[in-house]
């Protein structure tokens, strides 16, 4: 809010040479500095939720050796743009004995919880709608409202299928709230703030900066929240709210159209958020390595204009690998069962994050910063951070080498596939 | 133990009037008075020589003056293997349920009533099975006229015909009497339909479940969406105009249904079939086993959400499908098998095909096995969950994989042995919990797995030791076999495919009736649902592998 304000100030300031703190208008101005900034976030939710969902059919296809979407545009990246279409003109059913108000309202309920988040998510050095200091904890509170949209859509939909889904993802989000809430509660308490900027800007730009590394028990608990807030996510192994092969689609079930299409914007949409959160966290957010915060501050004209732009790059950069992470894991792993699902969050993860809170908490203590116990640590894990990034990235490389072999072998042709020429 | 011997037995306990040899059928049977036929089906299961615990099948005919049910009976404990018939009236048919005996008599005593109207006394649920509970009439009898109309839908293509109205007997429907129960104990639990249109049903079929909120009370199957009543119109078919209707039966294992009818007919009419047609009809089985298993552990694998596996083994099915198209020149529903012989010959450059395809995918069985069989969270899904018991399998009537994943060692490809299975090597896969215990669902997907390596096993030496030769015995032009009948079976890739046929000495079968092996593991999804959840259902469901069209035939 103060950021957009002061901007809003020295737009005043810049365009009618007034006194902005005088000025009898200067209300107007900051207004639709707001709506600007809105709806700058809408564009940047659409422009993310919309490729990515082509991304994840491409992915999808790749990983399950076939082709994918690859007809709407260059290789198929308008197939957003035409699936949007077509549910815009699709007729918008509300079924007989279906609570209509709550029916139409439980959408609605779903986006804002998940748009709201785009509030406090810095998207690069001042890239950011509004600095709140209680960022973290207004990102927990208003991510419930999508539990109450889910229960809504599962109950007025007069479908026992789609309550089935309802409760069932109240159940799950509910509960993984708590191992999601503790993990972050460890990084406010290394750095004492809850404001998402502040949080950045405790950690640093090169790896060994950052907090996931920062020591064995902040590298446990970015793996805990990541495994929550993909449960918060509905996503593979833990979408059981919508489990197509027990539920049919769970609490979606009676929606079409613009409605449905709502769902899975914010589904989508929330793919962004909980990596960006994950990055800002534990992965240095926006941190350019070797380029002190001072100095982007400090820039003016081109050079901050530059420095911005590339601080998006890297918060975009690091959040979109964990959202390719994501994609992955949907199209491997089966689905838990209810009651799996349930022990692993109440037996497994909310006393491992427990455990690693207390373990942050007594390293705070006898291990202060900047000490050489401390330097240690961070590049300890820092290599192990690395071998683990090499043994996926050799993994990937071993699965291709199976797949190139085995195209040779069968059609005598040699397998190579380009990045600009996917097939 | 031998028919006669075992008919010296029964009219030793029972009396000499109770039991009439009949040796001069395929099958010896052994004709029991209706009265006694309890008594007796207890003792041929109870008795310590006898142990008949399995009834393999059990079938109704119509004689025009009288009406027939017969069991085919096997026991896994003696090997040995029995036709019982009995005979009652046409005015009031009725005789003993044996559902007491054997549980999966249950749906075969129903199918029985819904399609003869033959009255089984002490039945705990004689309803309609295949047809609607408003039915008029018994389909499958010889007198049964097709109505011209059923609420509305015409039945029949004739224009003008006169119109003989339904009417609705008072009899419930299945849906009406399980949710109009208000007995004590289902009072409170949710009823909700799975199905027919539903992703985890495989086809259309219907799961009646009561649930209290994900826990099963239990679901009971409704079936007959796919009955297109392929006995009835073998009855109206020549011999070979029977065989396309067979790749109806389950068109995952199409191969099967030709070859169970090739080799009921050909042992009723005594037609030799030349080696090279039996390779043949190997090679393209065992390919086909391996297309349906694919099919079978792929979907296990979406039910539980993991769609890439199974999307991984259409992509090797696709290959069985294009081989299969030059074997016969069709993908899916084969009409490959003749009787004495096959409709095309596998050629050389085919063969070459089949052995180069095998060496691409018998590492690919790793690479599923690595992204899926090895999965934590598989293994949780699947181990522990719906274990049959080596005793329920057989008493329920379970064949094919899912016996075996129960522990009983039993394939009729080694233990009754047909076609040239008898000069080939291969393993017999039983189950052992692999990761849980004997008989649950991991079993019985990771048989399938295991199977599949048995048949690229038996794929590659049928290829490489097939002779030269003929591919078609002599066989007449109208076939009109001597009035006998005959039961044959071959181990399809959902187990025993029974066809029982009866010939009336005319160019079509009197009867035919196909006994599968989907259909026993549908019934017993009633028996294992309560206490399941909902989820659990699902995985349950896919690892027993039915194929709906299989169930209503």
């Amino acid at each position: 809010m103060n950021a957009l304000a002061n901007l809003a100030d020295q737009f005043i300031q810049w365009a009618f040479a007034v006194n902005p703190a005088v000025w009898p208008y200067t209300w107007i101005v900051q207004f639709l500095f707001i709506l600007a900034a809105g709806a700058a976030a809408m564009g940047f939710v659409a422009a993310f939720a919309g490729p990515v969902t082509w991304v994840e059919r491409r992915v999808a296809g790749r990983i399950q050796s076939r082709v994918g979407p690859n007809r709407v545009g260059p290789q198929g990246i308008l197939q957003w743009l035409a699936d949007g279409m077509k549910c815009y003109l699709k007729e918008d059913l509300i079924p007989e004995g279906a609570d209509s108000i709550l029916f139409r309202m439980a959408p609605y309920f779903v986006f804002a919880g998940m748009f709201g988040t785009y509030a406090v998510l810095p998207f690069g050095a001042h890239l950011v709608a509004t600095e709140l200091n209680v960022g973290l904890l207004y990102l927990l509170a208003i991510t419930s409202l999508v539990v109450v949209g889910l229960l809504m859509a599962g109950w007025s939909s007069n479908s026992k299928w789609a309550l089935f889904g309802g409760v069932r993802s109240a159940a799950q989000l509910i509960s993984y709230e708590i191992p999601s809430a503790f993990s972050l509660m460890a990084v406010i308490l290394v750095t004492g703030t809850m404001s998402m900027q502040g949080i950045v800007l405790a950690q640093g730009g090169w790896p060994w900066e950052w907090f996931i590394f920062k020591n064995p028990f902040l590298f446990a608990t970015f793996f805990l929240y990541f495994t929550a807030a993909i449960a918060e996510g509905n996503r593979t192994p833990f979408d059981l709210p919508e489990a197509e092969s027990e539920l049919v689609a769970g609490y979606n079930i009676e929606y079409s159209g613009m409605r449905f299409l709502f769902f899975f914007f914010a589904e989508w949409a929330n793919l962004w958020i909980m990596s960006a959160i994950a990055t800002v966290c534990f992965l240095g957010g926006w941190q350019i390595p070797g380029v002190s915060p001072e100095y982007i501050a400090n820039a003016t004209g081109w050079t901050w204009v530059g420095l911005q732009a590339l601080t998006f790059v890297i918060i975009a950069a690091k959040a979109s690998t964990l959202v390719f992470l994501v994609i992955q894991l949907r199209w491997t792993l089966p689905r838990l069962r209810i009651d799996q699902l349930m022990i692993t969050c109440w037996k497994y993860l909310v006393p491992l994050s427990f455990a690693m809170l207390v373990g942050v908490l007594l390293l705070m203590v006898f291990v202060p910063d900047g000490s050489i116990l401390d330097w240690i640590m961070r590049i300890l894990m820092t290599l192990v951070g690395a071998a683990i990034a090499l043994t996926y990235l050799k993994r990937i490389r071993y699965t291709y080498m199976v797949d190139r072999d085995n195209y040779k072998k069968m059609s005598g042709k040699e397998l190579w596939f380009p990045p600009y020429r996917l097939p | 133990m031998q028919p006669v011997e075992i008919h010296e037995k029964i009219q030793n306990t029972f009396g000499a009037d109770v039991a009439v040899f009949k040796p001069e059928l395929i099958d010896p049977a052994i004709e029991i008075q209706p009265e006694k036929i309890l008594e007796v089906c207890r003792f041929l299961r109870d008795d310590g020589d006898l142990k008949f615990d399995f009834l393999r099948s059990l079938s109704g005919v119509d004689l025009n003056d009288a009406f027939e049910v017969v069991y085919h009976l096997y026991s896994y404990a003696k090997r040995h293997y029995l036709v019982v018939k009995t005979r009652m009236n046409r005015e009031e048919p009725s005789v003993d349920s044996v559902a007491g005996v054997w549980p999966t008599a249950n749906w075969h005593e129903r199918e029985t009533y819904d399609l003869f109207g033959i009255d089984f006394k002490g039945h705990p649920k004689l309803t309609r099975l295949f047809m609607p509970e408003d039915w008029v009439g018994y389909p499958m009898r010889k007198d049964y006229v097709n109505p011209t109309e059923y609420h509305g839908i015409p039945c029949t293509r004739e224009e003008g015909a006169p119109v003989t109205r339904h009417e609705v007997e008072g009899h419930p429907t299945v849906q009406q009497a399980m949710h109009e129960k208000k007995c004590p104990e289902t009072m409170g639990f949710m009823r909700l339909n799975m199905g027919p249109h539903h992703p985890a049903t495989h086809g259309v079929l219907n799961l009646l479940l009561e649930t209290d909120g994900e826990i099963l009370k239990r679901a009971v199957p409704d079936v007959g969406y796919l009955h297109r009543g392929i006995e009835k119109l073998a009855e109206d078919n020549a011999y070979i105009g029977t065989m396309p209707y067979t790749d109806r039966i389950d068109y995952l294992g199409a191969m099967f249904g030709n070859h169970a009818w090739a080799l009921a007919v050909e042992k009723l009419a005594g037609i030799e079939t030349p080696p090279r047609a039996e390779y043949c009809r190997i090679i393209a089985s065992e390919l086909n086993r391996i297309a349906s298993h694919l099919i079978g552990t792929g979907t296990v694998s979406m039910d539980l959400g993991a769609f890439t596996p199974f999307v991984h083994w259409l992509r090797e099915r696709e290959t069985i499908n294009d081989i299969m198209e030059f074997i016969c020149g069709s993908r899916l529903t084969y009409n490959y098998m003749r009787f004495g012989g096959v409709a095309r010959d596998i050629e050389q450059s085919t063969v070459d095909m089949i052995l180069r395809w095998l060496d691409h995918f018998e590492p690919m069985i790793d690479e599923f096995n690595r992204l899926i069989s090895g999965n934590e969270i598989f293994i949780k899904r699947l181990a522990h969950v719906g274990v049959i018991s080596p005793e329920e399998a057989a008493a329920h009537g379970l064949v094919g994989p899912n016996l075996r994943a129960s522990g009983v060692n039993f394939d009729i490809r080694r233990d009754e042995p047909y076609s040239i299975y008898p000069d080939l090597k291969f393993d017999v896969i039983v189950g052992e919990g692999f990761e849980g215990e004997v008989g649950d669902s991991f079993d019985r997907f990771y048989c399938r797995v295991l199977e599949i390596r048995e048949s690229v096993r038996l794929v590659r030496q049928a290829c490489e030791a097939m002779p030269a030769g003929d591919i078609q015995g002599k066989v007449k032009k109208v076939l009109k076999p001597e009035a006998n009948e005959v039961y044959a079976r071959v181990e399809s890739a959902r187990g025993e495919m029974g066809m029982y046929v009866i010939s009336d000495g005319s160019d079509k079968p009197y009867r035919m009736k196909t006994r599968t092996g989907s259909y026993t593991a549908m019934a017993v999804m009633e028996h294992l649902s309560p206490g399941l959840l909902i989820a659990d259902l699902v995985a349950v469901f896919g690892s027993l592998d039915i194929v709906a069209p299989e169930v209503d035939r």
